[in-house]
């Protein structure tokens, strides 16, 4: 796998850079603004950009919308947009209609690194990652409204809130601490009650998940 | 004998010129006839007083001017027409010198151009008199000096008295006013000042100690993979990394109650939407400006918004929102309505604060929420 890092933060830059090399990942190119990543993209055709949404000169969005501008000037490269902070609008704008090869998570994860290296390589096969917090939020129970996500049990929406995070049923089993045939269960419930087609493939969960949430946001 | 018969003469002479003088009124006056340019009428809508006046001054100028061709018929010899002039002469500027007075505010003011008016006329009337006793009898000293500088001091006494009162007052209104301008200028760089601080704060807490500290936690990860059969070493950096992800979160939390991240990179329209899609009221939002705003601005309106939606959200039990941005000559109205219970207490702690901070800017908020017809709450934020 090769990786381009957008990152200004020179210190958080070289940890990556660090750990990734670690685990034998190529790091192709680092980068501090979003200018540098366009260039480093076309120069490298990276199969993955790591990117943190605010980048010099202004510190505002410029690291989304480069990912977004390098998604569109080469499709098939995935991308991993890691954040400060959630914000559900950027996720929303990020996956845009192509949900394929898309991260979202707060800059917290890189700590976990084992779920960081996994979402690196789900991401960059194509799959979908969406941070906990950006799917907590979209589920979170809302004042004053009774929408279909009401109607979830608290455990049905932890299982949902995990495969948004990509992962699989045996993980979101070891994660709840349940057995895999429960988890089964509690997604063929959930797709039910959200009016989805049930399938197995990891992604296209995902994708069904992702579908829903955006049309309630 | 000859003397009245001389002064006959003379009085007929003068009726004659004056029935002449007349003849071209009277011409002016009958209906189809041109008005002529030297004698203004009546018809061309002047008032009484002001027809009479003209009326007196052309008959000034026609009698001087008549009493100079009486002397220069009657053989010349010393000009004693001169006298009839400045006697004439003194009608016609106390006349002038008097409308100009008449024109000026009511009150201290009128009352020191009338002194000054006839100050003014009796110092020319000296002045002329003095030259044509200069002129006509040789006199050499300038008598009317004393006159002069008593009438100056005189006039000048009683402005200073007149006026004393109002150029004091005016004196105290400029500096209050120069004030004012001042405190409110000082107050919103001042409040300017303190909104792009706190964005710097914001950014700072982000992209510094959060950063160093996401930093902190990816060492740590990396070191937590290299002792995974030392059990006790690995519990202790993963104690670590707890504790680092909790401060992590607090300054997250922190930096969002600052400025909420969105607002400081999109503005105002992104950061209400987004708060808006949070609450899941079914919001609609009608945004009627494209103005820059102030950081300070953009603060106060998405706060009036977040408190007003938590309200809604919280006691309201509505089933309809909104929220309008508008441009308003130079003020940002922002409101946000619901149609809920109402009932909201414009005194609380919560609505109480939101003035506070809109007032620092010059802004007004009002809160209508009679029982049972809704919420309007309305800021309005100056931001020319």
């Amino acid at each position: 796998m090769r990786v381009v890092i957008a990152e200004d933060l020179a210190l958080l830059r070289e940890g990556l850079v660090a750990l990734l090399r670690e685990n034998q990942i190529e790091v192709v190119a680092q980068v501090e603004d979003g200018p540098g990543l366009l260039r480093a993209i076309a120069g490298h055709k990276p199969d993955l950009a790591i990117v943190d949404v605010r980048l010099p000169p202004t510190f505002s969005d410029e690291g989304l919308l480069a990912a977004i501008e390098a998604r569109r000037r080469q499709p098939a490269l995935a991308v991993l947009v890691l954040s400060q902070y959630v914000e559900t609008a950027y996720a929303s704008e990020l996956v845009g209609k192509d949900t394929a090869g898309i991260g979202y998570l707060l800059k917290e994860r890189v700590g976990d690194v084992r779920a960081f290296l996994d979402a690196l390589h789900t991401v960059a096969a194509g799959g979908t990652v969406l941070d906990r917090q950006v799917v907590a939020e979209l589920l979170a129970p809302r004042d004053g409204t009774t929408g279909a996500l009401s109607g979830l049990t608290a455990r049905e929406r932890e299982v949902l809130a995990l495969m948004a995070e990509g992962r699989s049923n045996t993980a979101i089993a070891e994660s709840l601490i349940v057995t895999p045939g429960a988890v089964e269960k509690h997604i063929t419930s959930i797709f039910a009650k959200l009016e989805l087609s049930a399938c197995h493939d990891d992604h296209r969960r995902v994708l069904a998940v992702l579908a829903y949430l955006r049309v309630s946001s | 004998m000859v003397c009245q018969a001389l002064l006959a003469r003379r009085h007929e002479t003068i009726a004659d010129v004056s029935q002449r003088a007349r003849l071209p009124i009277s011409l002016s006056l009958t209906p189809g006839a041109k008005p002529r340019r030297w004698m203004p009428t009546l018809a061309a809508g002047l008032s009484i007083g002001e027809y009479a006046r003209s009326l007196v001054r052309r008959l000034a100028l026609l009698t001087a001017v008549l009493l100079a061709a009486i002397w220069a018929l009657s053989g010349q010899g010393y000009f004693w027409p001169a006298w009839a002039w400045l006697g004439l002469g003194d009608l016609v500027l106390l006349d002038f010198s008097a409308s100009w007075a008449w024109r000026q505010p009511r009150g201290a003011v009128r009352r020191v151009a009338c002194v000054w008016a006839l100050v003014g006329a009796a110092a020319v009337i000296l002045i002329f008199t003095w030259l044509l006793t200069w002129l006509l009898a040789g006199a050499h000293t300038f008598w009317p000096a004393w006159a002069l500088l008593g009438l100056a001091t005189s006039g000048s006494a009683y402005s200073l008295i007149a006026l004393h009162d109002r150029v004091l007052v005016a004196h105290g209104r400029r500096a209050l006013r120069a004030r004012i301008d001042m405190l409110t200028r000082t107050r919103r760089q001042a409040v300017d000042a303190q909104a792009a601080e706190l964005r710097r704060i914001e950014r700072d807490l982000h992209d510094g100690a959060q950063a160093r500290l996401v930093a902190l936690t990816l060492q740590l990860g990396r070191a937590e993979l290299r002792v995974q059969e030392q059990p006790e070493i690995r519990g202790l950096i993963l104690d670590a990394q707890r504790e680092a992800h909790h401060a992590i979160a607090e300054l997250r939390d922190l930096a969002r109650g600052i400025v909420p991240p969105l607002l400081a990179d999109r503005g105002l329209v992104a950061a209400v939407e987004s708060l808006a899609a949070r609450y899941g009221l079914g919001t609609a939002i009608e945004v009627d400006t494209r103005r820059w705003l102030a950081p300070a601005i953009e603060s106060a309106a998405y706060f009036v918004i977040a408190e007003a939606l938590t309200n809604t959200a919280k006691h309201a039990c509505a089933e309809r929102s909104w929220i309008l941005l508008r441009g308003e000559h130079r003020m940002l109205v922002v409101v946000v309505g619901d149609d809920g219970c109402g009932g909201a207490d414009p005194s609380g702690s919560g609505l109480a604060g939101l003035r506070a901070r809109v007032e620092a800017l010059d802004g007004s908020l009002s809160v209508d929420s009679t029982d049972g017809s809704g919420t309007i709450l309305e800021a309005r934020l100056p931001c020319g």
